[in-house]
Parts: C-alpha cells; sequence; structure tokens
C-alpha cells in the first residue's frame, strides 16, 4: 500500500502549490472528491435547517420561527438536499469510480469534468446570496406557478437566484452526465464489454441519460420563469392568459425523472456491496441491468401522479395510476434479487454491509407508500400531508442515503488507502437507523391524522404532540450520527488502519489498483474475461464462466467526441421540444396583439430558411472534401456555411427590429413572448455553431484536423445539421402552421 | 344500442381485407407447414391485430364517431400487427451486399405513421372517406413494418446491434409520448370530424351518455392511449432486446464457446 504522499518541506509555496492541486485538477479522482466534500458541506447546511424546523415542531404552537422563515427553511432544505447534496454526491462517486472501474485512466473529458464540478459550488452560492438579497425562495422545491411569480413574491428576488441557481446546476450536471456516457462508451478497458460491465457502471450509465434526457425539462421550465420574472411575460400567470398547470407538467415531467435519478446510483451501490459481503455473485444480473433500464424509461411516463389533485380528469389520473403501479414491479423486483443474492451466502456484517441491508428494508418501506399514492383516490386523501413528508424520506433517506452510507464505508479504503473504523462505523450505523426510522416512521401517523406538511406550526389536538415529539428526538439522534460520521473520517483519513488494495476480498477492477490510486489509476489492466475479473485472477483454477462472446483483439470502442455531442444533441432536441410544445400551447387559439398573421413575414423568414437549410448540404460537402483530402474545397465549403449561417442570423435580427419598431416586445402577449424565447434560444444556438464551424475553418487552415481532432468535422456537423433541424420544426410551428 | 350489442353485433365482414388475411394465412401454412408453434402464434397474433382492427367494433366506432377508437385501430396497425407478422417469418441472413438504409429512415417513417395521420386535415378526410381510409390503412401497415424490420426483420443482418436498437426504440417512444401528450392535453380538437358524428348506427347516445365520452375525453383518452399503452409497446420491446442482449452470454456459456 502506498501512504497519501507528504511535502517534504512544507513552506508556504507547498500549500499555495497543494491548494492549486486541487483547485486546479482535472483528476477525475481529485474532482470526485471535490463533488463529495461539497456536497457533504451543503448535507451539513441542510441538516442544520431540518433540525430548525423540527425544534419548531417540536411542540404546538411554538413560536420560535416566523412563518415566513419556515416557508424559507422547507424550501431551502428540499432544494439544498436534492440539488447540492444527492446528486452532487452521487455524481462524485461516479466521477471517482466509474473510470477505475472500466480500468480507465480518466473519464473522456477531464476539463469538462472540472466545469461540471465548479459550476456545482457555483450554483450552490447564487442560490445561497438569496438570503442576503431579501430572503431565500418560500415556495417548495418544486416553485409553483403562479406563488413564484412577481405578483405574489412582490420585489424579492428569491426565485430569480433559484431559477438561475438551477440553469447553472443543470448545465453542470448535464455536462457531467454527457461525459459520463462518453467515458463508458469509449474508454472501457479491452476486454470490458458493456455485457461485463459492474452493476454501479451500469446504473450510472442508465442514469446520465436519464439525466440529460430530464433536466432539460427543467431548464426549459426555469427559463419561462425568468422571462415572466424579468420580462413581465405572463406564460405561467392564469390572470393574464396563461397556465399555471403548464408549470406542473414541465416540472413533474423533471421531477418524477429525478426520483429515479437521485436512487438509480443508490441501487447501483448496494448492488456492488450486497454481493461482495455475501461472497456471491448478483443474483439474476441481466434481470437487475434490464430492469433499470425499464425503470428510467418508464420513469418518463407516470409525472401526472404528482398531480392527481390538479384536476386534469378521470381518465389521465386512472392512466397515470396504472402506469405508476406497472414501474414498481421492475423495482419490486430488484430487491428479490438483492435478497436472492444474500440468500445462502456467507454475510459479513461489516458497516457497509449493514447499510446496505437497512437500505433494503427502509427502501421497501419507502416503496409501498409510493404504491399507494398511485391509487388516486388514496392520494387525494393524503397529498400535502405528512404521510407524503414520511414517504420521500423512506425513500431518499432510507434509501439513497443509507446506499451512499453503505458505499462510504465500501470504498473510503480505496479513496484514502485507510480503512474507517469499524467500530465507530456501528455506533454511526445504529444511531442512524433509530434516529432516521423514529424521525420518520412516526410520520406516516401524524399524516394519516390530517396532519399538513409546510405549515410552520400545529394545533394541540390528540397525539399530534407526542408524535412530533419523538419525530424531533429521531432528528436530533439522527443529526448527531452524522457527527459521528464525520468524526470518524476525520480520524480515519489519518490514523485508520492500513487498508491494502483489495481490503474486503471484491471482484471489480478498482481494487486491483492500489490504494488511494496514482494519478494514473493503473500501471497494467488485469484481463476481463467476465463480471468478476479479479475474482478469476485470484482463482485461476476456478474463474467464473466467460460472459458474452470476447472481443477481437483489434477491437475498436466509439469514438468519445461523437458520442459526446449527440448525447448533448439528445438534451437539446428535449428543451427546444418543451419550448416548441408551449409555443404551441399558448398561440392555438387566437388572442388580441400581435399574432404570426399579422407580424410576420412568412414568404421572406422562408428564403431565409432555404439559405439555412443549404448551409447543412454546404457543410456536407466541406466533409466530404475533407474527406477526399482536399483541403482547399473543404475550407471554400466551410466559408460558405459560415456566410450562409451569418445571412440567416441576419434576416432574424431584421425581423426583430422590425417586430420592435412597430411596438412588439417580448412581453406583449404570449404569441410574442414565446415567438421571442423560442426563436432567440434557436438563434443563440446557430451563432455557437456559426463559431465552431470557425474553429474548424481555423483548424483546416492550419492542416490540423488529423490524429485526436479527427472527429472535430464530423462531431461539429452533427450540431450544426442539428441545428437546422430544429429550425425546420420552428419555421413549421410558428409560421406555417394554420397555412395548410 | 347497449355495450352488449354493440359488442355483439357491430362486427363488419369486409372481403378484402379477409381474403387478404386468409391469402397470409395459408401462404404461411403451406410454406412452413406449422413447424414452428412460436412463428404460428405470432402470424395468428397479427392476423386477430388485423380483424380486431378492422372488423370489430372498434372500426364501427372509428368510422367517424370515436376519436379514442380511431386510435385503437391505429396502434393496432402500427404496433401490433406488423411486428408480429415479421416475428412469424423464418430468419435468414446473407452476405452484407444488400445494404439497408440508414436506420434514421426507418424510424421517420415509423414515427411518422404517428404524426402524419393526426394532422387535422389528414386525420379528418380519413374519418370521412373510405377511399382515404384505405390509403390509411395501408401506409400505417407498411410504415409500421418499416419500423419493425431493422428490430424483428426476418434479415438478421439488417437488424439493429442491440444497444442501437435499444436507442432506436427508446426514442421512438419519445416521439409517440410527446405526440399523445400533445392530443390529450391539446385545448383545440385534433380531428373535428369527431365533433359532430353523421352516426347512422345510432351509436351516439351509447357512446355520449352511457360511456361519458365526450368530444373532449373523447380526444384525452385517444392522446393518452397513444401516449401510455403506445409507449408501453416501446418499452417491453426495449426490455425484449435488452433479453436477447444477455440471453446472447447465456448461450455462449451453454456452448461453451472459449
Amino acid at each position: 500500500m502506498t501512504a497519501p504522499a507528504m511535502p517534504a518541506h512544507p513552506e508556504a509555496r507547498d500549500v499555495e502549490a497543494r491548494w492549486f492541486e486541487w483547485v486546479g485538477t482535472i483528476d477525475h479522482k481529485r474532482i470526485g472528491i471535490l463533488y463529495m466534500v461539497t456536497a457533504l458541506f451543503y448535507f451539513i447546511v441542510g441538516g442544520i435547517e431540518a433540525l430548525v424546523m423540527r425544534l419548531q415542531l417540536a411542540v404546538p404552537r411554538a413560536h420560535l420561527l416566523l412563518p415566513e422563515t419556515y416557508d424559507q427553511l422547507f424550501t431551502m432544505h428540499g432544494v439544498t438536499m436534492i440539488f447540492l447534496v444527492v446528486m452532487p454526491g452521487l455524481t462524485g462517486f461516479a466521477n471517482y469510480f466509474v473510470p477505475l472501474m472500466i480500468g480507465a485512466r480518466d473519464v473522456a473529458f477531464p476539463r469538462l469534468n472540472a466545469m461540471g464540478y465548479w459550476l456545482f459550488p457555483l450554483g450552490g452560492l447564487l442560490l445561497h446570496y438569496s438570503w442576503l438579497a431579501g430572503g431565500a425562495p418560500d415556495v417548495g422545491w418544486f416553485s409553483y406557478a403562479p406563488l413564484s411569480e412577481t405578483p405574489y413574491t412582490g420585489v424579492v428576488r428569491s426565485q430569480d437566484y433559484w431559477a438561475i441557481a438551477m440553469l447553472v446546476l443543470g448545465v453542470g450536471t448535464v455536462a457531467t452526465s454527457i461525459n459520463l456516457i462518453a467515458t463508458i462508451a469509449a474508454l472501457r478497458a479491452p476486454g470490458m464489454t458493456m455485457r461485463r460491465l459492474p452493476l454501479f457502471v451500469w446504473m450510472v450509465f442508465v442514469n446520465s441519460f436519464l439525466t440529460i434526457m430530464a433536466l432539460p425539462a427543467l431548464s426549459a421550465s426555469c427559463v419561462l420563469l425568468l422571462v415572466d420574472r424579468l420580462f413581465s411575460a405572463q406564460i405561467f400567470l392564469p390572470s393574464a392568459g396563461g397556465s399555471a398547470l403548464l408549470w406542473q407538467h414541465y416540472f413533474w415531467s423533471f421531477g418524477h425523472p429525478e426520483v429515479y435519478i437521485m436512487v438509480l446510483p443508490a441501487f447501483g451501490m448496494i448492488s456492488e456491496v450486497i454481493p461482495v459481503f455475501s461472497r456471491r455473485p448478483i443474483f439474476g444480473y441481466a434481470f437487475v441491468a434490464a430492469s433499470t433500464v425499464a425503470i428510467a424509461i418508464l420513469s418518463f411516463g407516470v409525472w401526472a401522479h404528482h398531480m392527481f389533485t390538479a384536476g386534469l380528469g378521470h381518465l389521465s389520473d386512472a392512466m397515470f395510476a396504472a402506469s405508476s403501479l406497472l414501474i414498481a414491479v421492475p423495482t419490486g423486483v430488484k430487491v428479490l434479487n438483492w435478497v436472492g443474492t444474500m440468500w445462502g451466502g456467507s454475510i459479513r456484517l461489516t458497516t457497509a454491509m449493514l447499510f446496505a441491508v437497512a437500505f433494503l428494508i427502509q427502501f421497501t418501506v419507502g416503496g409501498l407508500s409510493g404504491v399507494t399514492f398511485a391509487v388516486a383516490p388514496i392520494d387525494w386523501q393524503t397529498t400535502d400531508s405528512y404521510y407524503v413528508v414520511a414517504h420521500f424520506h423512506y425513500v431518499l433517506f432510507g434509501g439513497t442515503a443509507f446506499g451512499v452510507m453503505a458505499a462510504i464505508y465500501y470504498w473510503f479504503p480505496k479513496m484514502t488507502g485507510r480503512l474507517l473504523s469499524e467500530k465507530l462505523g456501528k455506533v454511526h450505523f445504529w444511531m442512524m437507523v433509530i434516529g432516521f426510522n423514529l424521525t420518520f416512521f412516526v410520520q406516516h401517523f401524524v399524516g394519516l391524522l390530517g396532519m399538513p406538511r409546510r405549515v410552520y406550526t400545529y394545533p394541540d389536538l390528540p397525539h399530534w404532540e407526542a408524535l412530533n415529539m419523538a419525530s424531533t428526538i429521531g432528528a436530533f439522534i439522527l443529526g448527531a450520527s452524522i457527527l459521528v460520521l464525520v468524526l470518524n473520517i476525520a480520524q480515519s483519513v489519518t490514523l485508520g488502519a492500513p487498508a491494502g488494495s483489495n481490503p474486503w476480498g471484491a471482484w471489480t477492477l478498482e481494487w486491483a489498483a492500489p490504494s488511494p490510486p496514482p494519478e494514473h489509476n493503473f500501471d497494467a489492466v488485469p484481463p476481463v474475461n467476465s463480471r468478476r475479473p479479479l475474482w478469476d485472477l485470484a482463482h485461476p483454477d476456478a474463474p467464473d464462466a466467460r460472459v458474452g462472446p470476447d472481443e477481437p483483439p483489434d477491437a475498436t470502442r466509439p469514438a468519445a467526441a461523437p458520442v459526446a455531442v449527440l448525447s448533448f444533441i439528445a438534451s437539446e432536441a428535449a428543451f427546444f421540444a418543451l419550448l416548441i410544445i408551449a409555443y404551441a400551447y399558448f398561440t392555438t387559439t387566437p388572442q388580441p396583439g400581435p399574432s404570426p398573421a399579422n407580424s410576420l413575414e412568412r414568404v421572406r423568414t422562408g428564403v431565409f430558411t432555404l439559405l439555412l437549410i443549404a448551409s447543412s448540404f454546404t457543410y456536407w460537402r466541406a466533409e466530404k472534401d475533407h474527406e477526399a483530402n482536399r483541403p482547399r474545397g473543404a475550407i471554400a465549403w466551410l466559408v460558405t456555411t459560415v456566410v450562409l449561417g451569418v445571412t440567416f442570423l441576419t434576416g432574424q435580427a431584421s425581423d426583430y427590429v422590425q417586430m420592435t419598431r412597430s411596438g412588439i416586445g417580448l412581453g406583449t402577449n404570449l404569441f410574442s413572448t414565446m415567438f421571442f424565447t423560442l426563436t432567440g434560444f434557436h438563434g443563440m444556438h446557430v451563432l455557437v455553431g456559426l463559431v465552431a464551424i470557425v474553429v474548424v475553418l481555423a483548424l483546416a487552415f492550419w492542416g490540423d484536423l488529423t490524429g485526436r481532432r479527427a472527429h472535430v468535422m464530423r462531431t461539429v456537423g452533427y450540431y450544426w445539421h442539428f441545428v437546422d433541424i430544429v429550425w425546420i420544426a420552428v419555421f413549421s410551428v410558428i409560421y406555417l402552421r394554420g397555412t395548410l | 344500442m347497449t355495450t352488449r350489442e354493440l359488442l355483439l353485433h357491430a362486427w363488419v365482414f369486409r372481403p378484402v381485407v379477409a381474403v387478404a388475411i386468409a391469402a397470409v394465412l395459408v401462404a404461411h401454412t403451406a410454406w412452413l407447414r406449422m413447424r414452428h408453434p412460436a412463428r404460428t402464434a405470432a402470424l395468428l397474433g397479427a392476423a386477430l391485430a388485423a380483424v380486431l382492427a378492422l372488423m370489430s367494433p372498434v372500426d364501427v366506432l372509428a368510422r367517424g364517431t370515436l376519436f379514442s377508437a380511431h386510435m385503437m385501430q391505429h396502434l393496432l396497425l402500427v404496433l401490433a400487427a406488423p411486428p408480429l407478422a415479421l416475428l412469424s417469418l423464418p430468419r435468414t441472413e446473407r452476405a452484407a451486399e444488400h445494404r439497408r438504409l440508414p436506420a434514421f429512415a426507418y424510424w421517420s417513417l415509423g414515427v411518422g405513421a404517428m404524426w402524419v395521420w393526426h394532422a387535422p386535415t389528414l386525420c379528418n378526410a380519413a374519418a370521412s372517406s373510405d377511399a382515404v381510409r384505405a390509403v390509411q390503412t395501408i401506409s400505417l401497415v407498411a410504415m409500421g413494418a418499416a419500423f419493425w424490420w431493422p428490430v424483428v426483420g426476418p434479415r438478421l443482418d439488417q437488424r439493429l446491434a442491440d444497444p442501437a436498437a435499444v436507442a432506436y426504440l427508446f426514442f421512438a417512444c419519445v416521439a409517440c409520448s410527446l405526440l399523445g401528450i400533445i392530443i390529450a392535453f391539446s385545448p383545440v380538437e385534433v380531428c373535428t370530424a369527431y365533433l359532430q358524428p353523421a352516426d347512422p348506427l345510432g351509436l351516439l347516445p351509447l357512446v355520449r351518455r352511457r360511456w361519458g365520452l365526450t368530444p373532449a375525453v373523447d380526444q384525452q383518452l385517444g392522446g393518452l392511449l397513444m401516449w401510455v399503452p403506445g409507449c408501453a409497446v416501446y418499452a417491453s420491446s426495449i426490455l425484449a432486446v435488452l433479453a436477447r442482449f444477455y440471453g446472447a452470454a447465456g448461450s455462449m456459456r451453454a456452448q461453451g464457446t472459449p
């Protein structure tokens, strides 16, 4: 084993250098640790917010907090825990372990990875700055319109900070997810076929797709909310013809997949921990892997079960109840897979395993109460009560947080070279189990008794005080258990028992590297013939059966850049689809003021559209010339492409000028709002595409489009064609609709 | 008319459809002699889907009375009959000299089958004119077959690799869900032909009063059908592809390949 490197002469310069090693790092392991430590910091912040709320709720009619402060606390607690703790915390683990588990040296795009991380504290700062700017957001983590709109928040900028922070965090999360997809697609070690992926990696892979497809819905919602708030538009204001229901649809079409985004990586962690400490390979690998895909897909089709009380009609309710019940099936059978793995195994109850077992039990409880919500009439009775609070804390704390704890105890030795204390770990575990269940189990009852959530205090009704007091006591035990964890980490980093490279006798590749792994991860990656390469290495006489066909020795992986750009395009397409739908939704019924018929010039824009389509053709010709090694032809076609693109933008700009001259602004009516938003975003994409093409042009000019830049031309082409296809959709919906 | 009477008596014998189905069944039996029970079952499933779509009360209601019945017919013709029919064919593999078109072309046909026929003009035309309906039916089956060809088609060399097939089906699911969502929550009618049905059979009292399907509810149901059960077909196909993907690993072990 190798001890953490200590500088020989700890002078001021060294300290500075060591700071820079962290701030300027592009090593996936350091970035992973930065994610985890920042998430732990916010976990403590969000936890303190929760404890303050529990103090307020300990007795009826308490006056510790003002109602307004309480509103801010529960909103900030939810937003912090979801966006600043769970998502980045899980990303941290993925960052650290995915490259190690697939035998790679780093992620596909280390600099993009660093950017993804640094957007996270930036988003956190923006969100928390709202405290200083008049007050934190106070309308719940889902920020329901119209409460989040200017008529209700007044001059307070809280929702602006919330929306901007969400956009910043969203960009970082999507960037990191794209990076992970490209890493898993492109950088697997020889022999590591998709069928042999460790389940944690597989779940991160599926989860990254879920993330890039779901987060655009949040980003689109936030963009539209900001348009409302900053430009006095009325998209989500029913009083002015907008639709508050649209906010609910958009938010939950992100919000429900988000639940799975927060739980799938924890499934992956459990799927690594349970087999290792049961000394048996996972039971039903294929089912666990495939059902993850099923969950991811179904999760997009169930969001309206969050809206059973919004009055969508019995038909929608019934359909969504059915699809929501359906999603419980793959999830429930997964629990059987984990139990089946333990069945007949020789179980070692380490702290990691204890957390994994608690995960199974508590997640099942949370899943069962979740199934009750899928039944619409039960939902009508229990919605907005503490029964809901109990349910989602069983899923996200009893499930995800316990899964992460299992992962911390399991992987800490790999990250630091030292074991966490098992003694303190057991104390931590039991305090956490008792504290968690005491806090949240009683909330099922207090919810069924009718106590509403998000209200700062409650009347002195029978049993309410006792149950709430129990919950508060539990919360403080829970808080104390986190102190034990922090103490354990602080102590074990320097004093823990040396771990060696593989303290648990585990089987996946990360345990073949030294602990902590050197910057390049592996000197030599072991051969991979099955899902347990280290088992095969340790038992050459009884290796696992080979999984799937072997790769030919000259097998190549997909190139990272095209994979990344195609993923990015999928994400962008989702974003534009939502903007286009919102445009179509608000313009189906005619309204007073500007409209497509009286303010747009169809023919002129049609000509510019043809020019843009032509630019796709010229780019394609440039690619052909480049492939045929005719650099001059390629440069000529690229210049033509740029000219066509600039002409298109000029046409758009003159449209804007004309409309502004006739007094049409962003906030004039719903048509003008959606017109400027949609075409404005598209115009920005054209601009970005043009910048990229100019870069390609420069590279082509210097003859620098070979070697590791071989994919640049094709990759930029994908993006440019995508921008053009989006315009065809936008043009059809804005300019052609109603003329056919 | 009651629901029972509708289900019992509103079956229509359409000679062209019946002859076509019978011919396919006879040809299949003559060719393969029912040696593969699974393939025979698939073909019978396809035939059943076609009968349900074109000769049952679904068809009667779809002719101008209920938008949701039209949607059911649409789904049966694109998502049920073609893939089952393709699965009933024996698999062949040929050298790669006949390359297929890019997958995006097949995908566009399948997704286009959903979108194009729900453009208001075409939807109305199909609801009121028999000739347009015939074109619609044939084109739906053809586009459905094109869509499923790279996933379950008999030419193994023209099938997509399993991971690509998952993406192919996933984005089809997204595209159909989008359309279903738009139809379900659209504030205006997609198909105005269903607003004031001519109703020669006197079905309106049944569907409007007894079933409670006002035009708005009817359209919502139609959109939901495309969205939830429609997407469920793609989702279960994805699971089947993944089972095939991992199943290949199992058979490899069984054969003891080195």
